[in-house]
């Protein structure tokens, strides 16, 4: 096996919150208010409930094929090539949330913090770290993120208390104006992030305790859920609609009106820390998904060799596929959802269900068997 | 099959020796073989350890029947004169003092000696005259007898050594102040003395081709996982060098990872410490020649705990844990930070904060990198020459350094006070972490970080950071992660790592150490009041 070390469920718990949540809550508050407006928090909770359906899909097909990752079962479901070739839509797929990632890291770092700084700087210096950390493997990167994890919930928890005085809860309102369709048109944003969770179908296999994987990826879908949900009513209270809509990233912006005693004014470099650190995670995950993805594909000894030129592509992506961040965004918002669920989150997995509940209940195949074959 | 081999070789630690010396003397040894001749034999030690070596006793006699005839054999200075002269020598010359010496033969004079007429507590027979001449070198006596192949061996180690005194580098304001020695004997009994209980065992190994260094591991056989114990057992075992003079040789040869800038395993010269970790399902490596044990596993939280934190109120314990946690921040961080905010971002600091450092930094004719980097260095010097000096001239360094140096350097206009401050602070608090190996490793982690935080700012800090934690993330200590119990741990366990618990609710050893007894009390036990009789007796007492 590609990887010797075991996580526990309370890492995988932590890993799929982080992976969800960390690009999330600066991203999707704008884009849900400007489809939803007021019921933003709503279409926020809707969709990030979507990731329980991907989660499902990832379970059950991770328990009819134990210890094995994606990439093998899609072999033994469609058949050698079929599955090669799905496979490559995969990892194409977690090259490009890592891209994606690393462009909207750099995006916010030029835009927000050092905006002297050339894009290529944050994307290498970041890619950089996150092959340290593949290479060392997911154990590794599990436990920075138990690490991390701590400083992200605490942090945020304290952005929600001290600017909870400044929350005007009438922003909230009028409920459900528009009635409930641009409430789901605005979760299909928060739906596809929550789709990530699909990095679970490559993560299961190297779990402690995998009966207990679907308990844990709801929690983390929940809490995540929860987590967004309060971010984007905060951002709302504070804001308003309109201004959250207009704002390239609220929640930075949110962080930045604390103003504590005078002294406490320019806190959103200790959360911005936080944030980047929980960034690296979510990168490395999906780094680490294409590695062993190649790893796989190509029944490598190692993953290790692939690190290094994926990284190369992944910071390359991140800076050809978008011209700015506008294009960034209105891809992230109105080509994003559609594909990454339609193919990724939830048709491939779906078909792959379909296939092998087809082949082994009409054609009596027994996936079991083809262990030691195939 | 190299596990069997480590414990064939830990139970048969003499045999090893002596294949050993096989190896290294095929010749002398065939020769040897076939000696019975007591001159013979004297000549062949006497070739063996040099006929100048001026150390090496032989002493010649006879019985009083002049029978059968003697030779004893032992170092000056290793072994005690008084005992060999009493017990051995006298008793086998004169009839006076048994009534066996004039019975001697060279046929029964083994058995005679041995259980009649001479004395001493630890009498080993030795077949072999090598291994009788490794066990002299080790301060013990070896009795040859004319015409008998065989070798008694008496126990007279004694030698001059260092009294037990208070541990100097870990002082505790409250516990035992009692500090490991120089000796091993004195060691072990130090843990025996703490741990009464039969499950305590030793296990000897000799380290160095040439040293032949005793290394002891003790644990205690019910708590210890014996995984743990193997691993520890082999990587002692697979030792292969010429000399072990300190813990810090074994420490380098068994550790995970030899190219970390972190100490990954853990030294005391606190007996009660190594007595903790033994009861907390830990290995405890003790060495001869050296005060310092080690403790495996070992994570990195133990680096910021003293003994003295169990032995105070919980409470303060807490907040000491607490406080070294901060300080390890500031003595690894505040540097870079500051170099990292005054040159990039000067937006950070509140108004008036920034004024004052803009005006203290005015004139100062170098970037604040390199203020930093200047300061830390000469800090360095500083720390360097006082701490190899003696104490009375030590402090006169701290004088020449801290109050002449960064006085005039401040006037001169080279550094900002600011600097001074903040170099000051970082200095105290690396020296607040009790373990000195560990705040070593934050000292020299100080500078790359102050160089990322002039090229990048704060996200260089940040990004040396991560890149740090992801080091830490993938070290392990005989198989625990590095970072637990903060990571990898059960809540219990992270609770611990920043807070010291009360005793009475300390139910549960570390899980991580895999212990085969977890539990350390049964339950929690409510706090009680004095009995009632005992009360009635304070009150008699009063009374009367």
């Amino acid at each position: 096996m590609l990887e010797k070390g075991k996580i526990s469920p309370r890492q995988v718990v932590e890993l799929i919150f982080i992976t969800i949540i960390a690009t999330a809550i600066l991203i999707v508050p704008a884009v849900t208010a400007d489809k939803a407006g007021h019921d933003a928090w709503l279409a926020a909770f809707i969709g990030s409930l979507f990731g329980i359906v991907t989660l499902y899909l990832a379970i059950k097909l991770g328990n009819k094929f134990p210890d094995k990752t994606i990439y093998q079962y899609m072999e033994s479901i469609l058949g050698k090539y079929p599955g090669k070739l799905a496979s490559l839509a995969y990892v194409w797929f977690f090259l490009h949330i890592a891209a994606i990632v690393v462009r909207e890291f750099g995006d916010f770092m030029t835009t927000a913090i050092m905006v002297l700084t050339p894009l290529s700087f944050f994307a290498i210096s970041i890619i950089a770290l996150s092959a340290l950390a593949v290479i060392r493997g997911l154990e590794v990167i599990a436990r920075m993120n138990e690490f991390i994890i701590i400083l992200f919930i605490s942090f945020f928890l304290l952005v929600i208390t001290l600017t909870f005085n400044n929350w005007q809860l009438i922003n909230l309102l009028p409920f459900l104006t528009d009635g409930i369709t641009p409430v789901f048109a605005a979760a299909a944003v928060p739906a596809s992030w929550h789709g990530q969770i699909i990095a679970l179908a490559v993560i299961l296999p190297f779990m402690t305790r995998p009966k207990r994987a679907f308990a844990c990826g709801s929690t983390a879908v929940i809490c995540s859920a929860l987590f967004l949900t309060l971010g984007i009513a905060g951002t709302l209270a504070i804001f308003g609609p309109e201004m959250t809509a207009s704002f390239r990233f609220p929640f930075n912006l949110l962080v930045r009106t604390i103003n504590l005693g005078k002294i406490l004014t320019r806190f959103e470099v200790i959360v911005v820390a936080t944030w980047v650190s929980s960034v690296f995670i979510k990168t490395s995950v999906f780094y680490y998904c294409a590695a062993m993805g190649i790893g796989q594909i190509f029944n490598l000894r190692e993953y290790r060799p692939a690190v290094l030129p994926l990284g190369i592509i992944i910071a390359s992506l991140s800076i050809l596929l978008f011209k700015d961040v506008v294009e960034l965004v209105d891809f992230l918002t109105n080509s994003w959802p559609l594909y990454s669920i339609s193919l990724f989150s939830l048709g491939l997995p779906l078909l792959l269900l379909i296939v092998a509940i087809v082949r082994e209940k009409v054609f009596g195949h027994s996936f079991q068997e083809d262990k030691d074959g195939v | 099959m190299k596990n069997a081999f480590s414990i064939l070789k830990k139970l048969l630690p003499k045999t090893k020796t002596k294949k050993q010396e096989q190896e290294k003397h095929p010749q002398t040894k065939e020769k040897q073989s076939n000696i019975s001749s007591l001159s013979q034999r004297v000549d062949y030690i006497k070739e063996k350890l040099g006929y100048d070596t001026n150390d090496v006793v032989i002493r010649q006699f006879s019985s009083s029947n002049n029978k059968v005839h003697f030779a004893v054999l032992y170092i000056d200075g290793m072994a005690d004169k008084q005992t060999i002269n009493d017990n051995i020598i006298r008793p086998a010359q004169s009839d006076i003092i048994s009534n066996f010496a004039h019975k001697l033969t060279p046929q029964n004079a083994l058995s005679l000696l041995q259980e009649h007429i001479t004395s001493g507590s630890e009498i080993a027979v030795v077949p072999d005259i090598d291994q009788a001449i490794s066990l002299v070198l080790g301060g013990d006596t070896a009795l040859l007898i004319g015409g008998e192949n065989k070798i008694l061996v008496y126990g007279t180690r004694s030698f001059a050594q260092r009294a037990v005194q208070e541990p100097e580098t870990e002082a505790a304001v409250r516990g035992p102040r009692e500090g490991f020695t120089e000796t091993l004997r004195t060691n072990t009994s130090m843990l025996r003395r703490r741990i009464s209980h039969p499950d305590l065992r030793l296990e000897s190994f000799f380290v160095g081709r040439y040293t032949q260094t005793e290394v002891v591991i003790a644990y205690i056989h019910s708590i210890a996982n014996e995984h743990l114990l193997q691993e520890v057992r082999r990587r002692i075992a697979s030792i292969d060098t010429d000399s072990i003079l300190d813990s810090s040789y074994i420490e380098e040869f068994i550790e995970d990872n030899p190219y970390s800038f972190f100490p990954q395993i853990e030294h005391t010269e606190r007996a009660d410490k190594a007595a903790a970790a033994a009861l907390d399902g830990r290995v405890v490596i003790i060495v001869n020649n050296t005060p310092f044990v080690l403790i495996v596993p070992t994570n990195f939280f133990q680096f910021l705990q003293a003994a003295e934190d169990y032995y105070e109120r919980p409470y303060i314990g807490t907040f000491l844990r607490l406080l070294r946690l901060f300080l390890l921040n500031i003595a690894l961080m505040l540097p870079a930070v500051y170099v990292a905010v005054t040159t990039f971002h000067q937006e950070m600091l509140p108004t008036a904060l920034l004024l004052s450092v803009a005006a203290a930094r005015e004139g100062i004719p170098l970037p604040a990198v390199g203020e930093a980097l200047i300061m830390e260095t000469t800090f360095e010097i500083l720390r360097e020459a006082g701490t190899k000096l003696p104490k009375t001239v030590g402090q006169a360094i701290s004088i020449v350094g801290g109050l002449v140096i960064g006085d005039a350097a401040i006037r001169a206009g080279i550094v900002s006070p600011a600097m001074v401050i903040v170099v000051a602070t970082t200095a105290i608090s690396t020296f607040a972490i009790p373990a000195f190996n560990a705040s070593i490793a934050l000292r020299l982690l100080r500078f790359p970080l102050i160089i990322l935080g002039a090229i990048m700012g704060l996200y260089g800090v940040l990004w040396g950071l991560v890149f740090i934690l992801i080091h830490l993330c993938s070290l392990q200590s005989f198989g625990v992660p590095y970072l637990s119990p903060l990571v990898h741990g059960s809540a219990g366990d992270m609770a611990e790592s920043f807070v010291r618990p009360h005793w009475r609710f300390m139910l549960r050893r570390p899980s991580l150490l895999a212990v085969k007894n977890k539990q350390r009390q049964p339950g929690i036990s409510p706090p009680e009041a004095a009995p009632a009789a005992e009360r009635e007796l304070t009150h008699e007492n009063t009374e009367e």
